[in-house]
């Protein structure tokens, strides 16, 4: 039995604390892998170096969280990662989403203007996140958003940078960022959301509710959409489902062959 | 230091002398120095091919990045792959910079690779169909490429050299990734160490090809004669491509892995491995991009490029 | 920003830590500065600590030429700057019973009040 402040813990609480480890670590995984798959493509050679590096930082944060999970007696971290089928999977649908049309190794047609909105959209969010986190009343919880926190400065600058340059930087760029802000806003509040055990996850002071991060975020990006001339859109969306209740596109199908293919060889064996 | 001149005031004979008597010192050229044109066009022939292997070198293994067995290894492939970019990027500076009198850049290069006039290194244009491949890749392919790179860390041209140690400092972490993963292939279960002899077998031929034929007799060209006298580097491709067996087909065969040449043997008489040549005209086929994903990879880096030319566009005007 | 081109050439620079002297790294390609700046520490310092780096455009700095580089030779007749021009106060302040205040001895100054605050 695991232990909070020294007492056992509760079945509700134990609940809660799951299906937000899920979230935080599936969330990270899908996107990292999908940042994996940009290797070799990106604008130029420079960016290609460290857009990976930032696709290594979050699956190194993916792993702290499934390590956790594994501590919880979830089972092995390759495992978590690996062997669970997509309607066990809690990441949001939006981190699964193709970077484009074509395979990442054939015809590619990657979209960078959608890998930089949701990116950035996305970091803020998890920016948020780790700092409510670093309160969390599970103390293993909150030293690993300690740690995480420290490298999403530079994914933040790195994905900003990006995203107000691309912004003003004349109209085709400028009508290509807005589609994918599109995009990405049509989905975004499958990020934002903590899923069905939402009020419990606040209740227990795990981390603020679903409304305090939301708020958060946008007090965040605020005086970015201002900088750029850009409207905060009033609403977003989870138009294309709740992957934190199981709910998950062909994309994410298609990503776990790929990302399981040389696992599924023989997942007991030592690789 | 050499001797008190002033490039303007002497004759092209002169200025070539005094660059040979640097060479000759020790002394390293650097971009903004006077050099001869054949050691200028040597160079440039010789790191934007450098460079540009790196970069299409990242693809066969960019197959295996997402699909690396565990997150330890999805984690190290993709640092490896990252390397292999970055080195590109050293790489491709060196050259951009030689290029620069020429009025030729990083787009030039590019140009170049898609229309064939640029080449890159033989092991580029191969399958990788396995995971197998993957470790092979780290562990030989990165491991004949530390040997030929050792031999230019002290080339007369600074640039280069100093490219080069950045990049030799990190093969030696390229090499222990390849070795990790070949390693637990070879104390696996049956598949995997089949895994690993079918990936040895597919790449024996490819490895021999790599450091490049003996000499001229065998293709019609080859550079090695220049790049030695210009002391870019100091050994002959033979003299590489023999160290490299000294160096890696005992710990080939000490993990139980079999090489695919019945004739490979030491002779102790000469002191020389003896092995059976690979095809040459099928390498001379193959860096002319008529080897097996010649095209495939080729097609892949020409898509990257026309798919992101608006985010080049638009920073290029912005503001 | 300018309309310059995309590929735009960078200088980097960096400290390792803190009390570091700033160290020449590499050169990169960007469109602007702010580009050249997130892509430095990936690009060439992956594997070691960094306190700080720099970016400055290539054409901003005066390098020398080769001819230029002749301006930097001197000879070796300057002992008045240095103290081995004035080795002989040791013998002298021996005779007064004194030591000599060396370099070793100067910078030493420093330490001692540190490690008598701290």
């Amino acid at each position: 039995m695991k232990m909070v402040d020294g007492k056992p813990m509760e079945q509700a609480y134990q609940s809660a604390l799951l299906s937000l480890l899920y979230q935080l670590a599936d969330d990270d995984f899908i996107l990292a892998y999908r940042g994996s798959e940009w290797l070799g493509l990106a604008p130029h050679i420079e960016e290609d170096v460290a857009f990976s590096s930032i696709s290594q930082d979050t699956m190194g944060h993916a792993a702290m969280f499934y390590q956790l999970l594994s501590d919880l007696g979830e089972g092995d971290v390759d495992h978590l990662a690996h062997a669970r089928s997509a309607k066990e999977r809690k990441n949001a649908i939006l981190l699964e989403m193709v970077n484009g049309p074509g395979h990442y190794l054939s015809k590619p047609r990657y979209d960078w203007a959608f890998a930089v909105v949701r990116n950035y959209f996305y970091v803020q969010a998890k920016k948020v996140r780790m700092e409510s986190l670093k309160n969390s009343s599970y103390e293993p919880l909150a030293n690993a958003a300690l740690k995480v926190n420290m490298e999403l400065y530079y994914h933040l600058l790195h994905w900003k940078t990006w995203f107000v340059q691309l912004m003003q930087a004349g109209d085709e760029a400028r009508k290509k960022m807005e589609d994918a802000i599109k995009r990405v806003s049509a989905d975004f509040d499958g990020v934002v959301s903590l899923g069905p055990l939402s009020k419990d996850i606040a209740t227990f002071k795990l981390i603020e509710s679903e409304d305090i991060l939301k708020e958060k975020w946008k007090l965040f990006m605020q005086p970015v959409f201002d900088s750029v001339n850009l409207e905060m859109p009033d609403q977003f969306g989870i138009q294309s489902g709740d992957g934190r209740k199981g709910e998950h596109s062909k994309d994410l199908d298609d990503a776990l062959i790929i990302l399981s293919e040389v696992y599924q060889v023989d997942p007991a064996a030592s690789w | 230091m050499s001797d008190v001149i002033f490039s303007n005031q002497l004759t092209e004979k002169e200025k070539y002398e005094h660059f040979l008597k640097r060479i000759k010192e020790g002394e390293k050229i650097e971009a903004d120095d006077w050099m001869p044109d054949e050691y200028r066009f040597t160079l440039i022939k010789l790191i934007s091919m450098h460079g540009i292997s790196e970069i299409m070198g990242a693809l066969p293994e960019k197959e295996w990045v997402p699909k690396a067995p565990s997150l330890k290894r999805k984690l190290g492939i993709m640092a490896k792959v990252q390397d292999e970019m970055g080195h590109g990027q050293l790489l491709l500076r060196v050259a951009e910079d030689l290029m620069k009198p020429l009025g030729k850049t990083r787009e030039d290069i590019l140009e170049d690779l898609f229309s064939g006039r640029l080449k890159f290194h033989n092991v580029f244009h191969m399958e990788a169909p396995t995971w197998g491949d993957a470790g092979l890749i780290g562990w030989l392919v990165d491991g004949a490429a530390i040997i030929s790179q050792t031999n230019m860390l002290n080339a007369s041209y600074g640039p280069y050299a100093r490219a080069l140690k950045r990049i030799c400092a990190e093969e030696v972490f390229h090499a222990q990734h390849g070795e990790a993963i070949i390693m637990a292939l070879a104390e696996g279960t049956k598949e995997q160490r089949e895994m690993v002899q079918e990936a040895v077998n597919r790449w024996w031929e490819a490895l021999l090809m790599f450091f490049g034929p003996a000499d001229a007799s065998t293709t019609g060209t080859s550079k090695q004669d220049i790049t030695i006298k210009y002391r870019i580097r100091t050994k002959t491709n033979e003299e590489l491509r023999q160290d490299f067996f000294s160096k890696y087909i005992p710990r080939v065969l000490s993990l139980g892995l079999t090489l695919p040449d019945e004739t490979l043997h030491f002779d102790k008489e000469q002191a020389l491995w003896v092995y059976k040549q690979p095809d040459w005209n099928r390498f001379k086929e193959i860096i002319k991009n008529n080897g097996p994903k010649s095209k495939d990879r080729l097609e892949l880096r020409k898509m990257a490029y026309i798919e992101n030319q608006w985010v080049r566009e638009a920073l290029n005007m912005a503001k | 920003m300018g309309s310059e081109g995309f590929y735009q050439e960078f200088e980097v620079f960096s400290k390792r830590s803190d009390t570091s002297p700033l160290q020449y790294q590499f050169s990169l390609l960007a469109p602007n500065s702010e580009i050249a700046l997130i892509m430095a520490q990936e690009n060439f310092m992956r594997r070691e600590p960094v306190a700080d780096i720099w970016v400055v455009k290539r054409s901003d700095i005066r390098k020398m030429n080769m001819e230029e580089k002749q301006t930097l030779q001197r000879l070796d007749n300057k002992e008045y700057r240095n103290t081995k021009g004035y080795g002989y106060l040791k013998k002298k302040w021996r005779q007064y019973e004194q030591g000599m205040l060396d370099e070793k001895e100067i910078l030493s100054w420093g330490e001692e009040k540190k490690s008598e605050n701290g």
